[in-house]
C-alpha cells in the first residue's frame, strides 16, 4: 500500500498516490525519482469537496485514504483541474460510489471529457471568480488555460490560504516526506517539470501568476511533488523570473536577430547558406548569423531558436528526405511558445529536392509565419542563382522589420 | 475582392468571395493557429476588429464553443469557421484572446 493520509492545512489532507517506480512520464519526460498523483480532500461544516483523483492503476490506494477520512455520501463536490489521465483515473470509479457529488470541470474541459470517458456525464463548470461553499469553506476557481492541458484552471480554498495549482508549480518528484521543507532537493525537478511542461506557454504562466497575485498564499498544493509551504513566493518568483518575456541583449538594442540553420556535404547548401545570411545581414536593424547543425548542441538550439526572430533552415534533399539534425532541430519547438515566429527553408538537390517544401510544410504546422515560398537550388548554384539567395535572406529580414505584406489570393 | 488585414502578421491580402481563412492562412503563410479545424478546440479564436458582415454567420456550434471562452462574444469568431461572404469589403482580424 503506497497510500497514506497527511494533514496539509486546519481542513486539507493529502490523499493522493505515490508512484516511485515511474521512469518515464508522458514519453517526454524522465522521472529518475518517480512521482506522485497528488489529490486533496477538504473537509467543511457542510461537507467534502475532493480535488482531483489519481492515475488509474493507483485507484486502490486513492480510495483506501478517502475511506480513511470521509463517508462516500459526505462527499459534496469532485474538482478536477484538469482532465489529463493521471488525474482523472479514479474519477468514474469515484462518481459511482459518490451519487450525491456533483463534477466541477472548466469550461473548456466540457468538449474534452466526453472524449476521456466515453459516455455523458453531469458537471458543472467553473470559470474565474465561480465559487463553491462546504459551509464554513469557499473554494474560488481561476481559469489557468494550457497549464498544462487547454482545460486546466486553479482554484483557492480561502479559510486555509491553500492554492491549487493544478500541474503548476509541480515536480515528479517521489519523496513521502511531502512537504518542501522536509524532502530531498527537488530543485532540478521543479526546473525540469517547467521546462517541459510550462515553457511552451509562458505567456498563459505569466497570466496565472497575474491572478495568482490577488490571493495570499500560504501553502501551494500542486499536483505532483512535494506541497510548497516553507516559502511559496520563492516558487513564485521562480516562475514569474522563468517565464517572463524574452528580453534578449540584441533586443536591448532594438535589433532584430534571424538564425540561418543548415547542413551541408558537398557545400552547396552551405554556400546558399552564407548568400542569404548576407542578405538578411543587409538590412538595417537585423543581426543575421549561421550555424552549422552538424555540431550544434541540442541545448543551443532550443536558445537560438527561442531567441531569434526569424529562422531559416536549409537541408540537401538526401533519400527523398531533408536531413535528421533539421527535424531534430523543429522537434524542439515543441518545448517553446509558438508566437507566430518567422520562418523559411532552403536547400540544394539533386533530382527530387523535397527537402525544402518539406521543411515548410513543418513549419507551417508548428504554426510559424512563412512569408516566403521555400527556395531550392539544383546542385551547385549559380552566380545569378546566389543572388537570388541573397534577395531571399533579405526578403525575410525586412518581413522580420516589419514590412507590411501585400498580396492577392 | 474583400481587403483582409492579418494584423499580428502585418499582412494586406486580397480574399475572391467563398475562399475560407483557412486558405488565407495556407496561401499568405500567416501565423494563423488552428488546432482541430471542426471547432472543437477554440484554439483558432480570433477577434475580428471591423467588417464582421463580410463573412458567414456563426452557427449555433460557434456560439456555444465561444460562449465557453467569454461572456460577449460579438466581435469573437473560429477563424475555422469563416468564410468571406462578399465581393468587396474590409476585415481586419488579430488572432488570439
Ligand atoms: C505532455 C502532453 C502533451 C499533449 N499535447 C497535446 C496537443 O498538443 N494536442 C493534442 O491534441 N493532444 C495533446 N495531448 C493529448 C494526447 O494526445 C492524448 O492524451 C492521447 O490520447 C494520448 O495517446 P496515447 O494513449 O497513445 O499516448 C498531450 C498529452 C500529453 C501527456
Ligand atoms: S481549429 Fe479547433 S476550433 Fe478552430
Ligand atoms: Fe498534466
Ligand atoms: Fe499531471
Amino acid at each position: 500500500m503506497l497510500s497514506k493520509t497527511t494533514k496539509v492545512s486546519t481542513s486539507v489532507d493529502f490523499i493522493g498516490a505515490f508512484d516511485p517506480q515511474i521512469r518515464t512520464f508522458d514519453i517526454i519526460m524522465k522521472t529518475a525519482n518517480g512521482s506522485s498523483y497528488n489529490s486533496y480532500l477538504i473537509r467543511g461544516s457542510e461537507g467534502v469537496a475532493v480535488m482531483d483523483t489519481v492515475k488509474k492503476e493507483f485507484s486502490e490506494d486513492f480510495f483506501h485514504s478517502l475511506e480513511l477520512l470521509c463517508k462516500y455520501d459526505e462527499i459534496k463536490y469532485i474538482v478536477l483541474h484538469h482532465l489529463e489521465p493521471d488525474h482523472s483515473g479514479a474519477l468514474v470509479e469515484l462518481m459511482q460510489k459518490a451519487p450525491r457529488a456533483q463534477l466541477i470541470i472548466s469550461g473548456r474541459a466540457v468538449m474534452m471529457l466526453k472524449g476521456l470517458l466515453k459516455k455523458e456525464i453531469a458537471f458543472e463548470v467553473a470559470n474565474t471568480g465561480k465559487t463553491i461553499s462546504l459551509g464554513d469553506k469557499t473554494i474560488e476557481f481561476l481559469s489557468t488555460p494550457f497549464l498544462h492541458w487547454p482545460d486546466t484552471m486553479s482554484s483557492y480554498l480561502h479559510e486555509d490560504k491553500v492554492l491549487f495549482s493544478g500541474d503548476v508549480f509541480g515536480s515528479h518528484y517521489y519523496d513521502e516526506r511531502l512537504f518542501d521543507d522536509k524532502v530531498g532537493d527537488f530543485s532540478y525537478a521543479f526546473k525540469y517539470y517547467y521546462d517541459h511542461i510550462m515553457r511552451p506557454f509562458k505567456l498563459y504562466v505569466r497570466q496565472a501568476l497575474k491572478l495568482y497575485s490577488k490571493f495570499n498564499i500560504d501553502i501551494i498544493a500542486p499536483l505532483h511533488g512535494p506541497i510548497l509551504r516553507s516559502n511559496p513566493q520563492y516558487y513564485i518568483d521562480k516562475y514569474a523570473q522563468w517565464s517572463s518575456e524574452a528580453k534578449f541583449r540584441k533586443h536591448e538594442f532594438g535589433q532584430k536577430m534571424i538564425c540561418v540553420f543548415y547542413m551541408s556535404s558537398y557545400d552547396n547548401t552551405q554556400e546558399m547558406a552564407k548568400k542569404i545570411t548576407e542578405g538578411a545581414d543587409s538590412v538595417e536593424g537585423v543581426v543575421a548569423s549561421m550555424y552549422d547543425l552538424a555540431s550544434l548542441d541540442e541545448r543551443n538550439m532550443i536558445d537560438l531558436l527561442e531567441e531569434s526572430d526569424a529562422i531559416i533552415v536549409g537541408s540537401p534533399t538526401i533519400n527523398g528526405d531533408a536531413v535528421k539534425p533539421a527535424w531534430d532541430l523543429l522537434s524542439c519547438m515543441a518545448f517553446l511558445e509558438s508566437n507566430g515566429k518567422i520562418g523559411a527553408a532552403f536547400g540544394s538537390y539533386g533530382w527530387t529536392g523535397e527537402a525544402p517544401e518539406m521543411l515548410h510544410d513543418r513549419m507551417r504546422w508548428l504554426k510559424f509565419r512563412l512569408p516566403v515560398p521555400p527556395l531550392k537550388i539544383k546542385l551547385i548554384p549559380t552566380q545569378e542563382e546566389l543572388e537570388s539567395c541573397v534577395l531571399f535572406g533579405q526578403e525575410v529580414a525586412e518581413i522580420a522589420m516589419g514590412k507590411m505584406v501585400e498580396m492577392e489570393i | 475582392m474583400v481587403n483582409i488585414f492579418l494584423e499580428n502578421d502585418n499582412i494586406n491580402v486580397k480574399v475572391p468571395n467563398t475562399k475560407s481563412l483557412r486558405y488565407v492562412a495556407t496561401k499568405t503563410g500567416a501565423s494563423m493557429e488552428f488546432g482541430c479545424r471542426v471547432g472543437d478546440c477554440l484554439t483558432c479564436v480570433a477577434r475580428v476588429k471591423s467588417g464582421m458582415e463580410f463573412l458567414n454567420k456563426k452557427n449555433d456550434k460557434e456560439i456555444k464553443a465561444l460562449e465557453i471562452l467569454a461572456m460577449n462574444v460579438e466581435g469573437l469568431r473560429l477563424m475555422c469557421q469563416c468564410n468571406v461572404e462578399a465581393d468587396e469589403g474590409e476585415i481586419v482580424i488579430s488572432y488570439g484572446f
